[in-house]
């Protein structure tokens, strides 16, 4: 395979306008169909990169690159990065007042559609949106509900699984998705994701996470360990189990920087 | 003054009061409407030109408005036969698929088709243009045609309105008949440079329930145009009035619609303004709760762009006791446009337990926008609950870069949020049909359909 899924090589960001250094040289290689997880303390940066991954313009990136399908997406907007195939899962996502998941969402997948195709039809639309709300097992009257709008944290979750499946994305990157999850919207989600896996097994997963439950449902392929801005240790499942037995603290971290 | 020899010509300018009088000859109309034109045609002369300094008109100068500068829109008092003879964008409003209880075309000055479902006009329901009622129903215009408490601030474009009066229809609707859709007027205009003058009059009977439609087009007109709106509506006893003014013209107009709207007891009201078209648009809307335990619903939704000028003023006019009203006006303001909403609520010492609230909320999309806020409470009474509140904000950049990370460009998704942001209005609509037309008004003006 000539191209990687996902590279990032040696990045560097920092908080925009002349803000603090986050990111201090991460690197990072997914391949099609991959499953990695990436963990680490509070503060090491794990939902900074998946924000600068999506092009959020809270951050500047400093240096290095990140590189889909071999090419570099740096320079795109969030929405040509979306087009592109990347997808990301957010640890908060925002609320929308006024406009129905449905809307949104059929918004989002004419905006994929050139000028020639033209908008998707109606009943087409509605179609894909059933066949993806059977899948992930969700009520269709959620489709009809303003887009997170006094939603539960699980089905705020719920939702960018939903969003997933519709726009079907060659790279996810799931930001704590299971965050705030008591156990029965853990599984839920688990199960969203492990089922949209199977419908592509060319999709590759990076899964943020801050907790070793989630991975008692997904096993990841790579386990990363993110520390103080950049990827401190990777290794295979097993280095969640030490993670959870042993801490953060017996890996060596790379030396720190005064923060200002 | 400068004579004016061609005056039965429609395009003919009007500047003094001898050519007003042929005008009004030329005309031929019923001498109940010509006297009114010639009271309006005496305050016009008598009251003073709106000035910046004046409160109400603070933020909108019409001090060099002249209506020697326009002619008055032709009639020709020609029906149209067939559907083919009239306008292009009328006849796609009329061709989307919704059901119609009755339907009024009013083009420049001329009307051009009326059409009432017979049953109800079998029932009573009379739906017909202002100068006809004169002859059938002169008791009708007696009692209701320009009757409105009119404020000080308002009387000189409503006198200019009702000299120059050019079209507009009657609705009554009988005791207890329910209209099962809505009735729908349109107004075209496409005579650049032309005045056009149209009166509303609605009146439900006791226990009457009515939706009524006034809706303006027309497409970019080359020289400015003056259109003049009066709408007057008259709910009796236990009636449910609920009209929609949807203004959607072309640049090159300067729109004035100066609505009153009067509740009897226990009458439901719903005015719902949408100001979408217009280079200036200004709309005076006022609710007299007149009736004891009446209730007033004020709605409205704007969106500006280029360089519009669109002007809200309200009230919520409490002189009865145990009434309610409710006012939701949203705005949102793109390129160099700029809102005016000032909403004044007034209860009367003898208004008690009155419940009055007052909304206004103000998206801006551009640096540029300008919106301004001025809501105002005035009560004589000392048991009421009132409130009122204003806010002007930009998009939320949280939202922008979560629409966008789902692959909406920046434009889409400030449209998507403008929508959303309207929906809370939108929503407040009950008639399905009526809604939809709404939101394809809107979404044509904000570019979401392509």
């Amino acid at each position: 395979m000539s191209e990687h899924l996902l590279e990032i090589r040696d990045l560097q960001a920092r908080v925009a306008d002349g803000g603090i250094e986050i990111l201090r040289g991460v690197d990072l290689v997914i391949e099609p169909g991959e499953m990695h997880a990436l963990m680490g303390p509070n503060g090491s940066g794990k939902s900074t990169l998946a924000k600068v991954i999506a092009g959020h313009p809270g951050y500047e990136v400093t240096g290095g690159d990140v590189l889909l399908d071999g090419k570099s997406v740096l320079d795109l907007e969030p929405d040509e990065r979306s087009r592109s195939g990347l997808f990301l899962a957010f640890q908060y996502p925002a609320e929308i007042p006024g406009v129905s998941i449905a809307n949104f969402l059929r918004t989002s997948l004419n905006a994929r559609r050139s000028e020639e195709e033209g908008d998707l039809d109606v009943f087409a639309f509605q179609k894909l949106l059933n066949d993806k709300l059977g899948l992930l097992q969700v009520q269709p009257s959620f489709a009809a509900r303003y887009v997170n709008d006094g939603f539960s944290g699980g089905e705020k979750k719920r939702n960018e699984i939903l969003q997933m499946a519709m726009l079907e994305p060659s790279m996810a990157v799931m930001d704590e998705t299971d965050s705030g999850l008591d156990i029965d919207a853990l599984r839920i989600v688990s199960e969203g994701v492990s089922t949209l896996r199977g419908q592509d097994d060319r999709m590759g997963v990076l899964l943020i996470t801050h907790y070793k439950r989630i991975l008692g449902y997904l096993q990841p392929d790579q386990v990363h360990v993110m520390l103080n801005g950049r990827i401190a240790h990777s290794g295979g499942p097993e280095l969640a189990d030490q993670l959870e037995e042993m801490g953060y603290d017996w890996l060596h971290e790379p030396e720190p920087e005064p923060v200002g | 003054m400068s004579e004016v020899t061609t005056i039965t010509e429609p395009g003919a300018a009007i500047d003094a009061q001898g050519s007003l009088e042929r005008w009004i000859q030329s005309r031929a109309e019923p001498e109940l409407l010509a006297s009114r034109r010639r009271e309006g045609w005496a305050d016009w002369l008598a009251e003073p030109m709106p000035t910046r300094r004046m409160e109400e008109w603070r933020y909108t100068d019409i001090s060099g408005l002249d209506p020697e500068a326009y002619s008055p829109v032709s009639t020709t008092g020609d029906r149209a036969r067939s559907k083919e003879d009239l306008p292009g964008p009328v006849r796609e409003v009329l061709d989307s698929d919704r059901k119609r209880s009755a339907v009024f075309i009013q083009h420049n000055g001329t009307v051009e088709h009326v059409r009432v479902d017979p049953d109800l006009a079998e029932r009573g329901v009379v739906y017909a243009p202002i100068d006809e009622i004169a002859g059938s129903h002169p008791e009708i215009l007696e009692r209701f045609l320009f009757r409105s408490d009119v404020a000080q601030s308002e009387r000189k474009l409503w006198a200019l309105h009702t000299a120059m009066l050019s079209g507009g229809y009657v609705l009554y609707v009988p005791k207890n008949v329910a209209l099962p859709h809505p009735v729908h007027a349109l107004r075209y205009v496409d005579e650049a440079g032309g005045l056009v003058s149209s009166h509303s009059l609605i009146i439900a009977e006791s226990g009457a329930e009515i939706t009524c439609i006034d809706e303006y087009l027309s497409p970019d007109l080359d020289a400015e145009s003056l259109s003049l709106n009066g709408v007057e509506i008259f709910g009796a006893e236990n009636a449910v009035v609920r009209y929609l003014a949807l203004q959607h013209y072309g640049r090159g107009v300067k729109h004035f619609s100066m609505q009153h709207a009067n509740t009897g007891r226990d009458s439901t009201l719903n005015v719902f303004n949408v100001t979408l078209g217009a280079d200036l648009a200004r709309c005076d809307v006022s609710a007299h709760l007149l009736g004891p335990g009446s209730e007033s619903e004020m709605l409205a939704l704007w969106f500006g762009d280029r360089d519009q000028r669109f002007d809200h003023h309200t009230l919520q006019n409490h002189a009865a006791p145990h009434a309610r009203s409710d006012l939701l006006f949203k705005g949102a303001l793109a390129g160099q446009s700029h809102s005016v909403f000032r909403g004044l609520i007034r209860v009367a010492e003898g208004a008690q337990l009155t419940d009055a609230y007052q909304t206004n909320r103000n998206l801006l999309l551009s640096d540029k926008a300008k919106a301004v806020a001025l809501p105002n409470l005035e009560i004589e009474a000392d048991d009421v609950r009132c409130s009122h509140g204003a806010t002007v904000g930009q998009v939320d950049e949280t939202q922008l870069f979560y629409l966008m990370s789902r692959g909406l460009s920046r434009p889409e998704a400030e449209r998507l949020l403008v929508l959303g942001f309207f929906d809370e209005v939108l929503s407040r609509v009950p008639l399905e049909g009526t809604r939809e037309r709404i939101r394809e008004a809107i979404e044509l003006k904000i570019g979401l359909s392509r």
